[in-house]
């Protein structure tokens, strides 16, 4: 019993885990890369790409940047650039939920970053693409399973029923 | 002809196969539904509610039969037929619920105290509910006329419960002798005729058990009363 609650109330919440998530502290994933030069870049992400549920990459940068600019791009051709704010040191872009209809596990985004005299640092980070479940597939399953649970549970009947009077004659 | 119920029975379990690959796998999620994916369970749920019509109207044939000549075979034949319209009756309501919840949303309580269709069909349902229960006694002539009797009723209720999504306030769709029926994608038709048929194979199988195990009970007694 105390199971079944526990599972309950896990798949209650369970909703709640692939909400958007826009901030650092939800973020699951963060990587680092250095760029030539020394400089560092931290992006935080979230390792499982929502089907359906927008999409943020947090990057951190060195301050004081200008004219520089970031693209992310999926193999897809997906892509987004970004000019960094000279005033700012971390900034987010974000993918649409739609961008993707398929799953896809370690799929590639491809981050470059482009100063005036060209590319000056190219990364890769791997997210999974995943399609979460219709709603509907709960009222579906649920509704089958009453066909089988009903004639199941009628043969078994009838069956215990048969073999019991089949013995009662037999005696008799 | 020694195995027909078991040919029977093998054929409606295929045929219940067949059905269920079609309308989950063969078939992507429908088109112009709320809930593509449950509206998978129309293959089982409309023809149980057939077979549920059926084995109610056998009742109300065995019934009346047997007021009218005292026919113990009739008498058996609406016993055994009632307790399967039972099980088709709880598939049929307990799947709908399922993808009316899933369709339509809202409250389960109110939709089935506002929908006529839904309404009609429980209190169908219902009612074999209590000719079933009341059967579960000694099986004196007077049980047996006044079981008749409550079987007869469903003469009004399944009309009332079939006719009711036509003629009073239902959402429930209404599909035959309408015309929507010529529109029916063929593709619909062939799982609806796949699941229609292994679901009324499987009403003969297990009505054929049940009427076995009804006969060996009487032989039974019979022999018991003989002994004593």
């Amino acid at each position: 019993m105390r199971s079944i609650v526990l599972l309950l109330t896990i798949l209650m919440f369970s909703g709640s885990v692939f909400a958007e998530c826009k901030d650092k502290l939800c973020m699951t994933n963060e990587s680092e890369f250095q760029q030539e030069g020394g400089t560092w870049h931290t992006f935080h992400y979230n390792k499982i790409f929502e089907i359906g549920t927008n999409w943020y990459l947090i990057f951190d940068y060195p301050s004081g940047k200008t004219n520089d600019t970031i693209s992310f791009e999926f193999s897809t051709g997906l892509a987004k650039t970004h000019i960094y704010d000279p005033d700012k040191e971390t900034d987010s872009v974000s993918f649409s939920g739609s961008s993707f209809t398929e799953e896809e596990f370690d799929f590639p985004l491809y981050i470059t970053v482009t100063g005036p005299e060209g590319v000056d640092g190219e990364f890769i980070i791997y997210v999974h693409i995943n399609k979460p479940s219709a709603d509907d597939l709960f009222y579906l399953w649920g509704g089958m399973s009453v066909f089988w649970f009903a004639i199941g549970a009628y043969v078994l009947y009838l069956s215990t029923k048969l073999s019991d009077l089949s013995k009662k004659v037999k005696n008799q | 002809m020694k195995y027909v119920r078991e040919l029977v029975g093998g054929l409606s379990f295929v045929l219940i196969l067949g059905t269920i690959y079609f309308g989950l796998i063969h078939l992507g999620p429908a088109k112009f539904f709320t809930a593509p994916n449950a509206q998978k369970l129309f293959y089982l749920h409309v023809p149980s509610g057939i077979i549920t019509y059926l084995a109610f109207m056998m009742v109300v044939g065995g019934s009346s039969f047997y007021l009218y000549n005292k026919s113990s075979y009739a008498d058996t034949l609406a016993k055994c037929s009632a307790e399967l319209g039972l099980v088709f009756g709880f598939m049929s309501l307990a799947s709908g619920t399922f993808w009316m919840k899933a369709e339509w949303g809202g409250d389960i309580a109110s939709r089935f105290l506002t929908d006529m269709r839904l309404a009609t069909t429980l209190a169908m349902w219902l009612l074999y509910v209590a000719y079933v229960v009341y059967r579960r006694q000694p099986e004196t002539v007077n049980v047996k006329k006044n079981a008749a009797i409550l079987g007869l009723s469903g003469m009004l209720m399944i009309p009332l419960s079939y006719f009711s999504s036509r003629f009073l306030r239902s959402h429930h769709p209404v599909i035959v002798g309408t015309e929507d029926q010529d529109s029916l994608d063929p593709s619909l038709r062939l799982g609806l005729y796949m699941g229609l048929f292994g679901f009324l194979f499987l009403y003969y199988f297990l009505f054929k058990m049940r009427f076995r195990i009804e006969e060996l009970e009487k032989n039974y007694l019979e022999k018991r009363m003989e002994d004593a």
